[in-house]
């Protein structure tokens, strides 16, 4: 990578990791949401932005991390950090058994086959099934972390958890981008026709890429169940999902400075001008359109893997010389 | 059996309605390819707008066939003006660029209609006159049927069949038609793609128009975010249809509008939303292409 966007991403995490300590706690609780908010954006991406599949229902895994702590803390008294591998794991296996039948629609209908799924996920949750979802109003009292005797109950130790977990999203997106994995996944984005007559396993390569979102987006769904000690159906909702799907593509698909900027946009900002709230989707759906139609490809989006541009004059001039 | 006919009646009233909001979403999607999220808010707009119209100009005053006439067609003009809006702005600027764009482009325009009717009209919610329609009912042996059912299922079908003689039978409908097989094939033979489009949004948009005055007059409660769900069932309805097939929209509303009422009749009405979007989840499996739609090769 070239040296100006590694002094970028360097200068961004060192900001963000002093940040605690120069602001007050209003701050710092939106400093988590910020995080937390980025690393579902991230994992909508390996979906949206890398897999190119239309998943119009991410609030699901993230509801379902979210919701695997709180139930299992709650009803079944288990230690916050026993419940992470759970809340990995669980969206897990809904997404391969919910997408696994889908997985092989085109764009528009596996979308709406994900809408979907959220609107079902948002009437188990406030239908109170089997007692455990805790119906409208959520499930409440959700204990602090405990690790080896320490409770971690302030507001800084969940800013470094979150912190940790998207620094851990960022080496897994990196890995992912070099290896065979993402590469299969960047050919299928591209053409897919032409992927499959490779030899890609199409629907495999998807499954994994809505498998490994779903993974990351659990975690995060048990941070913020953390953070706010409650979990409700109304964090999880379809509303929810069109944000992330518009995050990633206002930002830029696999671009992770465009996707920062998307979340900081859509989630941090309204915390910020507060007397525009009655207005901000106002704002926000006007933003959306002006950027599409200014900026198709997103407000930053990626390089990775385009034609550089001397090669693209390069055969030109030979055609011409012909 | 009671309870059945009842339903059945009931069904096919909210049938049309969903039928009559499918149209626009599967005339724009068949020549556009693109999922007009905006619509569903579109429809709620109509109903709001119908409603000033009534409380502004006819107080609570009975209407007469002839300024009910009035009231449908003014609205249908405002929201068919605001669809011509909708598309010029967030739409045509966009039709070379990634289908996904467009698709952002449309959720970004529902939620500025989504919150402009919120800001004009309030978070509040508002409530139709009940004299829109008399309050006349009739009643065959235990079913029920009100003035307003039979207005609605009446008008809902001169509305279907003239659309349809309009997109078979008439000059503007084969160019339609034709639009929505190969858009640049039929610039070659001089079509007005443009106007094709723009004629598309005139008419969904009237339709929806006049589906969201029916359904502020047939539920009365309207509140701002209502347009997501009539619009995300009214979707269903052209995708269990067939998306991009007129017919099968019509098809789909009706078999939907069944389909619900007959859930909240027998089994329950918690879960009513759950059974439509499991139905929409099975027929996307085994028939994505719906029951009238006609199986066509992606191009690559």
């Amino acid at each position: 990578m070239d040296t100006k966007n590694t002094s970028i991403a360097t200068l961004f995490i060192v900001v963000m990791a002093l940040f605690p300590f120069v602001v007050d706690s209003a701050w710092l609780s939106i400093g988590i949401t910020f995080l937390v908010f980025a690393v579902v954006a991230f994992s909508q991406d390996i979906i949206l932005g890398r897999a190119g599949i239309f998943n119009m229902g991410h609030a699901i895994f993230f509801g379902m991390g979210a919701y695997t702590t709180a139930i299992l803390n709650v009803h079944f008294g288990l230690e916050i950090v026993a419940t992470i591998p759970f809340a990995i794991l669980v969206p897990v296996v809904f997404s391969i058994l919910l997408a696994g039948p889908i997985i092989h629609l085109r764009g528009d209908y596996l979308l709406v086959a994900t809408i979907g799924f959220n609107i079902i996920f948002e009437q188990v949750l406030s239908n109170d099934i089997f007692g455990l979802t805790g119906g409208p109003n959520g499930i409440f009292g959700i204990d602090v972390v405990r690790v080896f005797g320490y409770e971690l109950w302030s507001d800084i130790a969940i800013y470094y958890i979150a912190f940790g977990l998207l620094i851990i999203t960022l080496f897994v997106i990196r890995n992912l981008d070099t290896s065979k994995y993402g590469r299969a996944l960047y050919y299928i984005n591209k053409d897919e026709i032409a992927a499959k007559s490779m030899g890609i396993n199409i629907s495999y390569y998807k499954l994994f890429a809505f498998a490994l979102g779903a993974a990351i987006a659990g975690a995060a769904g048990s941070v913020f169940a953390i953070q706010y000690s409650a979990v409700s159906p109304e964090s999880f909702n379809f509303m929810q999902s069109v944000m992330f799907f518009a995050i990633v593509l206002v930002g830029g698909s696999a671009s992770l400075p465009g996707i920062l900027i998307g979340t900081f946009v859509m989630f941090v900002l309204p915390e910020l001008f507060t007397e525009f709230k009655e207005s901000r989707y106002l704002i926000f759906g006007a933003a959306m359109v002006l950027t599409m139609i200014l900026r198709p490809n997103g407000v930053w989006p990626a390089k990775f893997g385009n034609i550089p541009k001397f090669l693209k004059k390069k055969v030109v001039n030979k055609s011409e010389e012909k | 059996m009671d309870t059945f006919l009842q339903q059945l009646i009931n069904g096919l009233t909210v049938g049309s309605l969903y039928a009559l909001v499918a149209l626009g979403y599967t005339m724009v999607y068949g020549v556009m390819k693109l999922i007009n999220f905006a619509h569903g808010d579109m429809v709620a707009f109509s109903a709001y707008v119908g409603l000033t119209i009534f409380t502004q100009f006819y107080g609570s005053n009975a209407l007469s066939l002839v300024n009910i006439v009035i009231v449908f067609s003014l609205t249908a003009i405002v929201v068919a003006f605001i669809g011509v809006l909708l598309e010029r702005l967030a739409y045509r600027p966009l039709r070379t660029a990634p289908r996904l764009s467009a698709v952002v482009s449309a959720l970004g325009a529902s939620l500025v209609i989504q919150n402009g009717i919120m800001l004009i009209w309030g978070p509040n919610m508002e409530i139709f006159p009940a004299n829109v329609f008399p309050s006349t009912s009739w009643n065959f042996g235990g079913v029920i049927i009100s003035f307003t059912q039979v207005v609605i299922l009446a008008l809902s079908a001169v509305l279907m069949i003239s659309l349809y003689i309009f997109i078979n039978k008439t000059k503007i409908g084969t160019a339609i038609r034709a639009t929505a097989i190969d858009q640049s094939a039929a610039k070659l033979m001089g079509i007005n793609v443009n106007r094709i489009i723009m004629t598309i949004f005139i008419v969904g948009s009237m339709l929806g128009a006049i589906g969201g005055l029916f359904i502020g007059i047939y539920y009365r409660g309207l509140t701002f975010d209502m347009g997501w769900l009539y619009g995300l069932n009214a979707f269903i309805a052209a995708i269990i249809g067939g998306i991009g097939s007129i017919p099968g929209a019509m098809l789909g509303g009706l078999l939907l509008g069944l389909f619900n009422a007959m859930i909240s009749g027998y089994i329950s009405t918690e879960w009513a939303e759950t059974f439509t979007f499991i139905l929409l989840i099975i027929i996307l499996i085994v028939r994505p292409t719906g029951l009238l739609g006609e199986k066509t090769a992606e191009k690559v």
